[in-house]
């Protein structure tokens, strides 16, 4: 072996490697931005979850002669919190075998049988349903309240034996349930994900497109039936794995020798194929319409794989827990199809919440579709690349190594030798200042804020996430106020969005508390942050909630990324895109929701009225409002309020945006630069 | 019934962001014509056949495929229109008779038609003993010749051919050549697009010099060569059209072979 040849192999394709923005963006920021975002949002799920289930009290009764019965009952009562107080007194109860349906039936999630035992102790038999979530909870209850409780000389007091009423397909369906949805799910995003790329990067990349595209067939058309294609597919494999799965758990359980083998409820199993198709409609479309965005297989991966992890983490969440499929959860992309295929395992899914599920499923599978038939568009596909942003010019930019005097000069036409510097942002520079400022955000900004709220706000706001802008403006040679777009616009478009902020917080606030209600506890860390204990000046209040993040965030959002992906999506699009990512930034699963479509709504401000400003203002009302409410003490949460006032002030709120959108719309404002 | 069945470029403009790809091009193509349109790299040749093939919008100004506009009826004018480019492969995986099955279909013939076409053109431009092959595993003249036959399979109009002879022998190009002499002689519009100028001098009728976008002279290969103060060949008058023009400032000359 020549080792100097193996050296410079290995230099060249590194160097090679490395000069690839992709690789380097899935190598670098989707492990520091995803992975975190993904643990932190399922670690919050998880957690609200497991209060929830805490907090819920078990329905045991307790059945047998008088004394027996009423040591066991003291027992369990010795945890208040545990034990549904009214059905363990339950008085006059002697009947055991209606207790024992009602433990099938679900009324009760189990029963304790007493009967004195030989040497004193009292011998219970515990009837539970082991398919049963809330059942085996209170069967471990029980357990733990009884198991360990000694008698003086060390006798047990209890003695405890199981008796589960679930029938052997019932616990085949309840373990089935736990594996298959999620499993199906994956399956099916994991059977798109190929062929998504293949028949849209991959014809480019195979010199086919321009073929098609000459062809006499309109773009929503050809886009549908790729989908479509990669629908079946997808399904196939969905289908497959079911099969295949199922059989795999029949086989495990009897080769490590169960003693009570369980059965597959294979008429239940297979109605899940109503959740399938859907979802395989939905997992084409959406990876078909991030497909039809790329130039190349390679590209198309990678900008896939993200896309893949943040479809999945739904889909885990709703695996993962043992959540109610309620009309909101049955509109969540993802995680409605994991839990409605579990409740048809289960046997326990109701005809309306089925077809709510598969036609939201389907409603978002037709919006990624049209969404595809956009982006497949032959002038950005045909279209020159963009203008890339080298490394080390960037760098070198930045540090003013190169005296080309061109750092800070207006118009950023910047071509200096061989590198060319973009000169206005691109959706690339958006996604990679998110991904740099979402790094800040995980390993700097959170832990200072978490040491001194005050100082870390500000430290990561006015130094941070402005800092991020102004460098990224120095690097790329062009002035800030053209990167944020500071412009002069009519006092109508003030006006206007000093109204959309004055109602922006009451239709966001409660759309997300019909859809997804917080939890309390964020509530009140809300409340805190903006009304501590111990008081803070309402002035410093305003000046760090609203003034800070309307200058700073919106700097970074709708400044660089806003502008990034207007350059060369569609505004909706681009807005909605900048809206997610101002979601994501927020690092809150019950905020993603009202942050989300409040980075919308501001970023279609910004682009109606083509400045800043008046997104900048209407970030700074919302804050306000919501800051000038908490300190006169008129809300706390909105489900507080009575279903009827709210449906009063959401209308109002409503009426007051359309207002507010229609003078910031107007007619074309004729900015000027400030 | 359209009015025309030939070509019709009117004030055609085309943008890219800030560049000027196509500036104000008119020209237009009658039916039984074979027009050049040549141009160094860069002169905007590829935007404008894409501006005809309906697939990129013109920023301003018109165009028209057999009396169909590009912009506001591109399905209409895509089926008066046989398109091949470098750019217009072939679906791989797919034989050569399933590739025109499905274009044929795209273009709304029945299946009797798409097999009574198949198989003339299979005999015209020697399909026939690789027709159920994949087109992975065909020669690029194979290839070539396939393409030519899903172009004009739905016997369009307009025929957009653009270096079509690249990378095939000179028995092959001759045969492709003789080929579009064919089709011009039953009556289509051919746009020929080439960088060879022997070969449009050969072939074209009419011939158009486009030169960053513009059109620059326009003629029979006769015409061009005594425009540009007689020279010997289309190649000599073309080198010596492109050096008359004033050079716009901080642009590079355009290559010496067009």
């Amino acid at each position: 072996m020549k080792l100097s040849d193996v050296t410079l192999v290995a230099a060249k394709e590194l160097r090679e490697t490395l000069r690839d923005r992709r690789t380097l963006v899935v190598m670098v920021l989707f492990p520091l931005v995803v992975y975190p975002l993904v643990s932190l949002l399922m670690a919050q799920v998880m957690s609200s979850h497991t209060a929830r289930g805490q907090a819920r009290r078990s329905r045991v009764a307790v059945v047998g002669p008088v004394a027996a019965a009423a040591a066991v009952r003291a027992r369990l009562q010795v945890d208040a919190r545990e034990f549904d107080a009214g059905v363990l007194a339950g008085v006059g109860r002697a009947d055991a075998a209606g207790d024992r349906a009602a433990v099938e039936s679900g009324a009760l999630d189990a029963v304790a049988e007493v009967e004195p035992g030989p040497r004193g102790e009292a011998r219970v038999r515990l009837v539970y349903d082991e398919a049963r979530d809330e059942s085996r909870q209170a069967h471990d209850r029980v357990g733990a309240a009884l198991g360990g409780v000694l008698a003086p000389g060390c006798a047990p007091l209890f003695s405890l034996e199981d008796q589960s009423v679930a029938p052997r397909a019932r616990v085949g369906g309840y373990v089935l349930s736990k594996l298959l949805p999620l499993i199906v799910v994956v399956m099916i995003m994991l059977g798109a994900f190929y062929p998504a790329i293949d028949i849209t990067a991959g014809e480019r990349e195979r010199g086919t497109l321009e073929t098609i595209l000459s062809a006499p067939v309109s773009r929503f058309d050809l886009m549908t039936g790729k989908v479509i294609a990669v629908a079946t597919l997808s399904t196939i494999t969905g289908l497959l794995n079911m099969t295949s799965m199922s059989l795999t758990m029949v086989e495990g359980i009897r080769l490590v020798g169960a003693t009570t083998p369980v059965a597959i409820p294979w008429t239940r199993a297979a109605s899940t194929l109503i959740v399938v198709v859907p979802a395989a409609f939905l997992f084409a479309a959406v990876m078909v319409a991030i497909g039809a965005m790329a130039r190349s297989f390679k590209e198309a991966q990678t900008l896939l794989t993200p896309v893949y992890f943040l479809c999945f983490t739904p889909s885990l969440i709703a695996g993962l827990g043992d959540w109610d499929l309620t009309a909101a959860a049955a509109l969540v992309p993802g995680v409605n199809v994991t839990l409605l295929a579990r409740d048809l395992i289960l046997g326990k899914a109701t005809a309306g919440a089925a077809l709510l599920v598969v036609a939201s499923t389907l409603a978002f599978g037709a919006l990624a579709l049209t969404l595809a038939a956009r982006l497949y568009d032959s002038e950005r596909l045909l279209a020159a690349d963009e203008g890339t942003l080298p490394l080390g010019a960037w760098v070198r930019r930045l540090l003013s190594i190169r005296g080309d005097g061109a750092a800070g000069s207006a118009g950023g036409e910047a071509v200096t030798g061989a590198s060319v510097l973009a000169s206005t942002p691109s959706p690339g520079h958006a996604l990679a200042v998110f991904g740099l400022g979402y790094v800040l955000l995980f390993f700097v900004f959170i832990p200072l804020q978490s040491w001194r709220l005050v100082p870390g706000l500000v430290l990561s706001e006015w130094v941070g996430v402005l800092g991020l802008v102004v460098l990224y403006a120095r690097g790329t040679g062009q002035r800030l106020v053209d990167v944020l777009r500071v412009r002069r616009v009519p006092l109508r478009v003030l006006a206007g969005a000093f109204l959309v902020g004055a109602s922006a917080w009451a239709v966001v606030g409660l759309l997300a508390e019909w859809l997804a209600p917080a939890p309390p506890e964020l509530v009140e860390s809300l409340r805190r942050l903006v009304a501590p204990q111990g008081g803070r000046g309402l002035a410093l209040t305003l000046a760090l909630v609203a003034l800070t993040p309307a200058v700073c965030e919106e700097a970074l959002f709708r400044g660089v990324i806003l502008r990034g992906f207007a350059a060369k999506l569609p505004r909706l699009t681009s807005a909605v895109l900048t809206g997610t990512l101002f979601g994501l930034f927020h690092v809150d699963l019950w905020r993603l929701l009202p942050t989300g479509l409040l980075g919308v709504v501001l970023s279609l401000i910004a682009l109606e009225a083509d400045s800043i400003v008046p997104a900048m203002l209407a970030h700074f009302v919302n804050n306000a409002c919501l800051i000038l409410l908490v300190h006169e003490g008129a809300v706390g949460s909105a489900g507080d309020m009575s279903r009827r006032a709210q449906i009063s002030l959401f209308a109002a709120g409503m009426a007051v945006l359309a207002v507010g959108s229609m003078l910031v719309r107007g007619k074309k404002p004729r900015a000027s630069a400030v | 019934m359209k009015s025309s069945s030939g070509v019709a470029v009117l004030h055609l403009t085309k943008r890219f962001g800030a560049a000027l790809a196509v500036d104000d091009l008119s020209f237009s193509v009658a039916p039984g014509e074979i027009y050049g349109l040549l141009g160094p790299n860069g002169a905007g040749k590829t935007t404008t056949l894409r501006v005809l093939a309906a697939i990129l919008l013109p920023t301003d100004g018109r165009a028209e495929l057999a009396g169909f506009d590009v912009a506001r009826d591109p399905l209409g004018a895509r089926r008066q229109l046989g398109f091949l480019t470098g750019s217009t492969g072939l679906y791989a995986r797919l034989s050569g008779r399933e590739l025109l099955r499905y274009f044929g279909r795209l273009h709304g013939m029945s299946d009797a038609n798409i097999a009574a076409r198949t198989a003339l053109l299979a005999r015209g431009l020697d399909l026939e003993p690789f027709l159920d092959r994949r087109c992975e595993a065909l020669s690029t003249g194979q290839r070539q010749r396939l393409s030519v036959a899903r172009a004009v399979l739905h016997d369009p109009a307009v025929l957009i051919l653009d270096e079509p002879t690249v990378g095939l022998d000179v028995l092959a190009s001759r045969f492709l050549r003789e080929f579009v002499r064919g089709e011009r002689d039953r009556g289509k519009a051919v746009i020929f697009s080439t960088h060879y100028l022997a070969e449009a001098e050969l072939l074209c009728d009419r011939i158009g010099l486009l030169h960053e976008g513009r059109l620059i002279a326009e003629g029979s290969p006769a015409e061009l060569r005594a425009s540009a103060g007689g020279a010997s060949s289309l190649e000599e008058a073309f080198l010596s059209l492109v050096a008359a023009l004033p050079a716009a400032p901080g642009t590079p000359a355009p290559e010496a072979t067009p």
